[in-house]
């Protein structure tokens, strides 16, 4: 089925909730309300025509800085300083949280990409794995990693990192830990080091050949 | 936790449980250490005696941010990381990356790269699906094979060497082409002639040995059916997915690269020594996806056309205009993808790996229950997961 | 027995022995040949082991330690387990913990006192000699249950679990396949059994009578489930539980274990050659001239290599097929053969 297609249908089914399709892109998306998207998942699934039976990815995106005008001017993500010290910046970070699902129907052989958007002061978006319970890990690693609530989720907590983690890392305003369990972490030294530099003389003079041992 | 509270649904649990006696399940932890969690996974056990109540796989002990640095390092940069997704195909895990950067790129690539995209691809899924067999047997106890498959290995990682540079994690292919051309020095004959020792005489010494052995047989057959229903519901795909019978295979039913130009077939488990959709299933169609990918390397390198096998100048920037799209390959666990948001520079705003062996180890947790720990042991071996997928 | 009687009342100032002190000596000096040809055949069997390991593989094995095919590997090992620090949990059963080993090599150690390596040369020449040799090797039982218990690691509580359910289950066909030679011989004793045997190939027991056949088929096959190797090691399953039983051993005590398992094996082997396969007889009259002891050997050496055959080739038979196999299969089909057997006899006139 052509995604205009699959799209009139949800738009039909969901009414004031589908916010909008976009086709201009390489992929095209429809934009749904949070609220509603178990709604809109559901449907996917069940209606007849369309039959999407497996969730392939649901993707937690973090907006903040994203260059509109596709020039690569988007917020860059902080890392490590030269000295080794977590780089800090001053940019407050307010743009939203989204999340993408892509689907397939095995039956039907279509795809459709459904997107979502999220404030960032509330970045909770209901959960859809009551439609595909694979969405439960999904969800489970999008928390994890980019702290997106999902409400009604069986067991939301950190799959990928420990779980007395803080943070949430690929949010775009994630600043590195200095140190972890006291261990300091890129490039600051352990301890001094316990052995001062000798001079070394080699054994043979340069130019022969090592291969010849 | 008290056994009469949990509910199993078939397995072993409703003929060993004995209704009024109270008794407690045992908590074990088969840790990050194990030989037969393949790589670092914890699987916390609730089990009475032999049968499992409960498995909670635990994550993230390979977690290497990877997502995190493709929003750091530009796009030629991370051909790099993904090549340590899946350590034993690194070649489809490449061909993932660069196929979905090319479909946000809207770059075409020359089709002398495609078919060495397509042989490299091959041999490295044929390499993936020989240590399946490999440590499967392993797991089963079943000591020799694993060094056959070892050996048959070797010349793979040899003739991978020789046109890339690298034995095992690869860095080979490069948005828009690959990142070098066919060695001088006769290779092509040598990949025909390994490929055709493999199809005349190597698969069936491992189906002699391994594959139609009694014991490995009434270990695997009936063991952890996976029905076509709980494989769409759980987003597993590959082998566990065509075991279950579905004839799904992202490179016939969803092309990309030159798939569509070349003759194979996809080998769909029968449910020859069990239920359609048991161990025994998964594992074979593993076998037969060797002899497929033998043919599909012969053909593409019998078609090879001449040309320039870079598109893009790797000297300079590399941009992808601004957009996003999810893309899928075939990888040798499964579906592999990546939904890539382009900003327009040359970093990624958003790269996410759809793993394959991420929603395949998470239907342990349903199929794993009311089985005993030899056939979750079973279970886990016949999904073929990697932990440097799952954790990323 | 008689010779080694006279060697030592020759020597001078001890013709006048006591009997008991005559005894007390020969039982000493049998011992201690029955220690050195145990660690003996530990040493010989782990590289012989690892050679057909190898070679099942398609690859060489040891070959560096000793210039010659790597014989001298297995000292090797030996001395580095030697090495090895000695760690007991800090939860586990001491007593139990450092007890267990000692048990399970007892276990193999005893049963190697009625086994007859030549005419008149047995350690202890017991009219109940076969009975003996199975009661005695199901000491190793408990202790693997001490080891699996005390080792305070639920995995190695598995290991001991399934290990003494297997060694209990499978000493039943065990003992059941010997029984039709028994009723043959009409004796227990060990030397009868092989004495039964004389006049080459066709008067073994094995070739006596079709029941006799299949019964030996059981024996080997309920022989290695006994040494817990091969298609039934689970115990030990280094795929599940990572060493089973034995997982918090190590150094001189897991020697013990090793110790013990290769004992056990060769043990076993040395059964089936004297109950079934002509103990130190021939097998045709022009192999005559060798010594008894030897062929008893080479032959005890060849069943090891049969057994190490199957274990290199095949995959692991899972606990509950294990338990389905001993107890649904092989036995009713050894007590066939002991009916069998004993209805053979009676038909042919051999029954005495």
């Amino acid at each position: 089925m052509d995604q205009k297609e699959i799209y009139e249908l949800l738009a039909e089914k969901l009414g004031p909730a589908a916010l909008g399709f976009n086709d201009e892109g390489v992929e095209a998306y429809a934009d749904v309300e949070p609220g509603s998207i178990a709604a809109a998942c559901t449907f996917l699934r069940d209606d007849e025509r369309l039959q999407f039976n497996q969730l392939m990815c649901l993707s937690g995106i973090d907006w903040d800085g994203y260059d509109e005008n596709g020039k690569g001017k988007s917020v860059k993500i902080l890392g490590y300083t030269d000295e080794g010290q977590p780089e800090t910046s001053d940019h407050v970070s307010e743009g939203d949280f989204g999340v993408a699902y892509s689907l397939y129907s095995h039956s039907r052989r279509h795809k459709f990409t459904l997107r979502v958007r999220t404030p960032r002061a509330t970045a909770s978006v209901p959960t859809v794995s009551g439609v595909w319970t694979t969405a439960a890990w999904h969800e489970r690693e999008a928390w994890d990693l980019l702290g997106i609530r999902f409400t009604g989720h069986r067991d939301l907590r950190r799959i990928l990192l420990e779980e007395h983690w803080v943070g949430h890392p690929l949010r775009k305003d994630y600043q590195m830990p200095g140190t972890w369990d006291n261990v300091p972490l890129h490039g600051q030294p352990y301890c001094e080091n316990p052995f001062p530099p000798i001079e070394v003389t080699p054994d043979q003079p340069a130019g022969d050949d090592p291969a010849e041992g | 936790m008290a056994i009469e509270n949990i509910k199993t649904k078939g397995g072993w649990a409703d003929q060993d449980h004995v209704p009024g006696i109270k008794s407690e399940l045992l908590e074990l932890n088969m840790g990050p250490q194990h030989p037969a969690t393949h790589g670092v996974l914890r699987l916390v056990l609730h089990t009475d005696g032999e049968i499992v109540f409960k498995v909670t796989p635990v994550l993230g002990y390979l977690h290497r941010c990877a997502e995190k640095i493709a929003e750091g390092v530009n796009y030629k940069q991370w051909v790099v990381y993904s090549d340590r997704f899946d350590y034993l195909a690194p070649m489809c895990c490449n061909h993932a990356y660069v196929t979905a950067l090319e479909k946000v790129m809207q770059q075409e690539v020359p089709e002398r790269a495609e078919h060495l995209r397509i042989v490299t691809a091959e041999l490295s899924r044929i390499a993936s699906h020989l240590i399946a067999l490999a440590t499967f047997g392993l797991d089963m106890g079943a000591w020799t094979p694993l060094l056959y498959c070892f050996r048959e290995r070797e010349v793979i990682l040899d003739l991978l060497e020789r046109i890339s540079g690298g034995r095992m994690l690869y860095n080979y292919m490069v948005p828009g082409g690959v990142r070098y051309d066919m060695p001088k020095d006769n290779w092509a004959a040598d990949v025909l002639e390994f490929i055709t020792m493999l199809e005349n005489k190597k698969i069936a010494d491992y189906n002699n040995l391994l594959s139609y052995n009694k014991i490995f047989v009434e270990r695997l057959g009936n063991v952890a059916v996976i029905d076509p229903q709980t494989a769409y519901d759980y987003g597993c795909t590959g082998p566990v997915l065509r075991g279950a019978g579905v004839k799904f295979d992202c490179r016939k039913d969803d092309p990309y690269s030159l798939y569509h130009k070349f003759d194979f077939e996809i080998p769909v488990g029968q449910g020859e020594m069990g239920a359609v959709g048991d161990c025994w299933d998964r594992y074979f169609v593993r076998v037969c996806e060797i002899e497929q990918s033998c043919r599909i390397i012969r053909q593409a390198l019998e078609s090879l056309p001449d040309g320039p096998v870079q598109a893009i100048d790797l000297t300079k920037i590399v941009k992808a205009p601004a957009g996003a799209a999810y893309s899928r390959v075939e990888s040798a666990k499964g579906e592999l993808g990546h939904y890539i948001i382009a900003d327009g520079g040359q970093v990624a705003f958003r790269n996410k790996v759809r793993s394959p062996s991420f929603c395949n180890l998470h239907v342990v947790e349903k199929i794993g229950v009311g089985q005993m720990v030899s056939d979750l042991v079973a279970l886990i071996g016949s999904l073929d997961i990697v932990l440097g997928e799952i954790d990323r | 027995m008689e010779t080694l009687t006279d060697l030592i009342r020759s020597i001078p100032g001890a013709a006048n022995m006591s009997d008991l002190a005559m005894h007390i000596t020969i039982s000493a000096i049998m011992a201690t040949l029955m220690f050195i040809i145990m660690a003996l055949c530990a040493l010989v069997f782990t590289w012989l082991e690892r050679k057909v390991a190898g070679f099942l593989q398609s690859r060489y094995g040891p070959m560096r330690t000793g210039r010659w095919h790597g014989w001298a590997q297995a000292v090797a090992d030996m001395l580095k387990i030697l090495g090895k620090e000695d760690i007991i949990p800090s939860q586990a059963d001491k007593g139990l913990f450092m007890f267990a080993p000692i048990l399970v090599l007892l276990g193999s150690l005893l049963a190697w006192a009625a086994i007859p390596w030549a005419p008149g040369f047995v350690a202890a020449d017991l009219d109940l000699g076969l009975i003996y040799i199975f009661a005695v090797s199901s000491m190793a039982i408990i202790g693997i249950l001490m080891a699996g218990w005390a080792s305070n690691n639920k995995w190695a509580l598995y290991g001991a679990a399934r290990g003494a359910a297997q060694m209990v289950s499978y000493e039943v066909p065990l003992a059941l396949a010997t029984i039709p030679v028994v009723m043959y011989t009409g004796s227990l004793n060990t030397q009868d059994i092989v004495i039964a045997q004389q006049g080459g190939i066709l008067n073994w027991f094995v070739l006596r009578d079709p029941f006799l056949f299949v019964a030996f088929f059981m024996y080997f096959i309920a022989g290695i489930a006994e040494t817990n190797r091969g298609p039934f090691d689970m115990p030990e399953t280094e795929s599940e539980l990572v060493a089973g039983y034995h997982t918090e051993y190590t150094g001189m005590r897991f020697a013990f274990f090793f110790l013990a398992e290769y004992a056990n094996l060769f043990l076993i082997a040395l059964i089936a050659v004297m109950v079934f396969l002509g103990g130190w007889w021939a097998p045709i009259p022009f192999l005559d001239f060798l010594p008894p002891a030897l062929t008893f050997v080479i032959k005890g050496i060849l069943m090891v290599f049969l057994n190490m055959w199957v274990r290199w080739t095949l995959p692991r038979v899972r606990v509950d097929q294990l338990m389905h196999l001993c107890w649904k299969v092989m036995i009713p089909v050894t007590l066939i053969c002991v009916v069998g057997s004993g209805i053979w006899m009676m038909v042919s006139g051999q029954a005495g």
